[in-house]
């Protein structure tokens, strides 16, 4: 295998007193290829945002507290100074956000706010940026793109701010677009458009893409491989078939039972017991522990590392770990 | 949008009414008889009488109010009592001054104010930022004809750097001096809008298109400037109509700290000297002012926010 | 230089601190903001002394304020004038002392006359609605769109000073203010499913606003009483510069300024410590002013 876009590698996360931090994220541990994509599926607080935010750093530092190398075409962004984040952040990396109506500046005009990324990089005359603009909006299919240029983010419907959105997240071509739940807000028609365009994106540009995302549906649909978070722990890490067809974490397969499907008929759906922990609760052993069905005694002392099943396939749980990883 | 404008403009039609009853009530009914008020208790019922005369007072009320209302909308304003000179002619010669004085101190206090504001939140929960804090509770807590007379002390009595007062013959020497009377004002409203910049820019950088805008790969010069500031001029607008008025109520003393001529230092003599008619017209030019104010404010508004602009 | 909060990083973490934090009880918001800020405390101890002085006056002052005397016309400060004497030769140090009478009367009284009729006029607008809360809110607007300062000099220059004229100027510069927290604060209660449960199941009117309404919006007007009580002792102060407040030859802080600038030249110490004393005591009172804000309405962040 060629060496990997992206690579996180033991990112931990923690906030607050330095005796008593809250840690919500643990030992994170990623990789992107070129032209990948990847998703992190987890439950509000699972610590996948936070992750997905670090590899831009917009997470502020102070008041967190951060560890670990996340390597991108062979540099360590942790170690780069922060001001050369700018020359990364849009150009190299772009990030589509969660909420499309407040994610664009309201004061500005979505053409001003598309330009502003080539502005930033790219040293193009106007003419040549304005064309470019009118190819972005065209591309991420909004109608009649010229005449879109000069209107005002509340002029858009949450779906069409999402395109805006990844025009501009897509306008340098970056390697890798890291996109944090970009559906979650949208309806659902509107949702199904947007993946369409992150599809798109992905065949023509060839572009990786880091999906976060609370639904496995969507993960299903963009994705090659998909690492499910827990309280701030990867729990399981496969490609995508295999981790659909044969979950190795009690976790993902409550995720799985609890997804409604048309093929199967239950009574009721599945329900995960309990809640996620608020970060700094569980401060020994596996976080999953207290909602698991099979958990053991060990669980309690000690969380189990990332265990193989396959080459493509890993998770961290000492109940059904394989005989020889133990 | 021109709409908007014009329903805005319709919607002052009934202040002003209000503002120009209130002022007949105050003016011409509290009072009981304003003749006696003008004369004083020692008066003769000739004189009261030659005085009622001329001001209309023996008219039924009603017609009083009519006619205090077209002389108001015609800017009729009358004699004063004093020297009897039109008082159009009076506020034409002591407006420009008042006018001069507020812009001069909100425009100070603006390029004092607003890096200030921004500086601090920067440099939020830092030294700079106590220090705006101090800034700002002492800049209400000290009344601004006590800072004019302080600085009046200092810098023109002591050191004679400026002028002790007046209004100065042309540009250079009417910015001469200007300067501390413009100061003073300029001070306070430096700490109010310090503030208000600080609490705005921070409540709009902690918004998402401020994170869309970092993760564009913009410096943060850029976010501050364009992205931050830009929005934190809409709750900033508001805030610099209320500076002008404030500035304008505030020039009242300062024009007299400084014995510059001014609506305010008009309306004070007019006061001491029982001048009614230019009491009266001396208020109500302040009450227009205001309403001006305001209207004006909202047009601004049209212009800064885009999403106002698109409504209507 | 980044300065944005843990939540725009991640709102779901900021939203789980915040269910962890317990919600911290009136009384301990009380301790924090007034024993932990030495600022509160220090404002505290400096209203309490002007209070005692106003109250004391006559046993502190070392003499008559009104007392005249052409031997001692401005006299800088000696053992028997701290402050010198003025123009006419009175103890400045007596007459600011007497001056806090003023600005303690007005700073006390007009707040409160304010709050009663402001909230009288907020209620009645916001419980009724209709044409009464149309007139009232049209009236309210406009006297807002004045700053308190302009509002007091219009009044007063119509009326002309007297103690009961400023009384009824401040009352009247302030009430729209009260009136339109308490309008709002009123809507907002009138909302609630006990109040309207409570109008469902008849009960009166009276009982109504007294046991429900009432209640609910005193924060905000405790907030703004004591803001307001600074407000009013700055522009007593000023009025009384302008000569329509306090008449002389009565002291009070803004006229012992006014004397004193006609005076400049020859003593420049009742400018300075006229202004002083109500710096300071304003300054004192916003102080406390902000930190009962901070315990009644935590909500409202400046």
């Amino acid at each position: 295998m060629s060496k990997p876009l992206l690579e996180i590698r033991n990112l931990a996360v923690e906030f607050g007193p330095l005796k008593r931090p809250l840690r919500v994220v643990h030992n994170v541990t990623l990789a992107v290829g070129v032209g990948e994509s990847v998703g992190v599926v987890g439950e509000s607080g699972s610590g996948k945002s936070i992750t997905a935010l670090s590899v831009l750093r917009l997470v502020p530092v102070p008041p967190a507290r951060i560890s670990g190398e996340i390597v991108f075409a062979g540099r360590d962004l942790l170690k780069l100074p922060l001001n050369q984040m700018p020359d990364i952040r849009g150009k190299e990396i772009g990030m589509i956000f969660q909420e499309p109506m407040s994610s664009l500046n309201p004061v500005m005009t979505i053409g001003d706010q598309i330009e502003e990324a080539l502005l930033l990089h790219e040293n193009w005359p106007a003419t040549e940026r304005r064309r470019r603009v009118i190819e972005l909006l065209k591309l991420v299919g909004m109608p009649d793109p010229e005449g879109r240029l000069r209107a005002y983010p509340d002029q858009f419907s949450g779906g069409m701010r999402q395109r805006v959105v990844a025009a501009i997240a897509m306008a340098c071509n970056p390697k890798l677009l890291i996109a944090d739940e970009p559906t979650t807000a949208l309806d659902v028609t509107i949702q199904a458009q947007v993946l369409e365009l992150m599809l798109d994106i992905r065949r023509r540009f060839n572009s990786a893409i880091l999906l976060i995302s609370h639904d496995l549906g969507v993960v299903a649909e963009i994705c090659e491989r998909v690492v499910v978070m827990y309280a701030g722990h990867i729990m399981e890490d496969a490609d995508t078939r295999s981790l659909f067809h044969n979950p190795r974490h009690p976790y993902t397969q409550g995720l799985l039972k609890s997804v409604p499907t048309l093929t199967e008929t239950r009574h009721r759906l599945y329900q995960i017991q309990g809640t996620v922990p608020p970060p700094g609760t569980i401060r020994q052993g596996c976080p999953f522990r207290p909602r698991c069905p099979v958990a053991m005694d060990r669980c309690a002392v000690e969380m189990p590392p990332l265990l193989a099943h396959g080459p493509t396939h890993r998770a961290a749980c000492w109940a059904t770990a394989p005989e020889v990883g133990a | 949008m021109a709409k908007y404008l014009l329903f805005r403009l319709l919607d002052a039609v009934p202040t002003v009414f209000l503002v120009l009853t209130l002022v007949f009530v105050a003016m011409r009914i509290l009072p009981g008889d304003p003749a006696l008020a003008v004369l004083g208790a020692s008066a003769d019922g000739g004189q009261l009488e030659i005085l009622r005369q001329k001001m209309g007072l023996n008219d039924p009320l009603w017609l009083q109010y009519l006619h205090f209302l077209s002389d108001a909308v015609r800017l009729d304003f009358g004699r004063s009592l004093m020297n009897d000179v039109p008082i159009s002619r009076l506020i034409a010669n002591n407006l420009p001054y008042t006018i001069y004085l507020t812009l001069t101190s909100v425009v100070m206090g603006l390029i004092m104010g607003i890096p200030l504001g921004v500086y601090a939140a920067t440099q939020r929960n830092k030294p700079p930022d106590s220090i705006l804090r101090i800034y700002s509770l002492i800049g209400y807590a000290i009344p601004d004809f006590y800072l004019g007379a302080v600085l009046l002390v200092v810098f023109s009595l002591n050191l004679g750097w400026f002028p002790i007062n007046g209004e100065g013959v042309g540009f250079w020497d009417g910015l001469h001096h200007i300067f501390l009377p413009a100061l003073t004002l300029a001070m306070l409203k430096s700490a109010f809008l310090g503030r208000l910049t600080r609490t705005s820019l921070l409540e709009v950088l902690g918004r998402d298109f401020i994170r869309t805008a970092r993760a564009k790969g913009a410096r943060e010069g850029r976010v501050i400037y364009r992205h931050g500031l830009r929005n934190a001029l809409l709750p900033l607008s508001t805030g610099i109509g209320i500076s002008i008025l404030s500035t304008l109520s505030g020039s009242v003393a300062i024009e007299l700290v400084f014995n510059r001529p001014g609506i305010g230092h008009l309306l004070i003599d007019a006061i001491t000297e029982r001048d009614y008619p230019v009491i009266q017209a001396g208020v109500m030019m302040f009450a227009f002012f205001v309403i001006l104010v305001n209207l004006a404010m909202d047009v601004v508004y049209v212009f800064v926010d885009p999403r106002v602009r698109i409504k209507s | 230089m980044t300065e944005f909060s843990l939540a725009d990083a991640n709102p779901e973490a900021l939203a789980e601190r915040e269910a962890i934090a317990a919600e911290p009880g009136l009384w301990d918001t009380l301790q924090d903001v007034f024993f932990g800020r030495p600022s509160t405390m220090i404002a505290l101890v400096v209203v309490l002394l002007f209070i005692v002085i106003a109250v004391f006056a006559p046993w502190i002052a070392p003499a008559d304020p009104l007392r005249q005397s052409f031997l001692q016309i401005n006299k800088l400060p000696t053992w028997s004038h701290w402050l010198g004497t003025d123009q006419y030769g009175r103890d400045v140090l007596s007459r600011l002392i007497y001056g806090s009478r003023n600005s303690l009367i007005f700073g006390l009284l007009s707040p409160v006359f304010a709050a009663i009729c402001g909230t009288i006029l907020g209620v009645t607008a916001g419980y009724f609605g209709g044409v009464v809360d149309r007139v009232i809110s049209r009236v309210i607007d406009m006297l807002m769109a004045f700053p308190e300062l302009l509002l007091a000099i219009l009044i007063a220059a119509a009326l002309g000073g007297s103690f009961w004229n400023i009384v009824v100027v401040l009352t009247v510069a302030f009430t729209p203010g009260f009136a339109r927290v308490s309008r709002a604060s009123t809507l907002a209660v009138k909302q609630e499913p006990y109040v309207e449960a409570a109008v469902a199941a008849g009960v009166r009117t009276h009982v109504i606003i007294f046991r429900h309404v009432v209640p609910n919006i005193l924060a905000p007007i405790v907030v703004l009483m004591t803001l307001w009580s600074a407000s009013s002792i700055r522009i007593e102060a000023t009025l009384s510069f302008l000569g329509i407040g306090t008449q002389p030859p009565n002291p009070s802080w803004g006229n012992i300024i006014r004397d004193g600038l006609t005076n400049m030249f020859a003593t420049q110490w009742p400018i300075v410590s006229g202004g002083l004393a109500i710096t300071i005591v304003v300054l004192a009172i916003s102080i406390i002013g902000d930190a009962v804000r901070d315990v009644l309405d935590p909500e409202t962040d400046q």
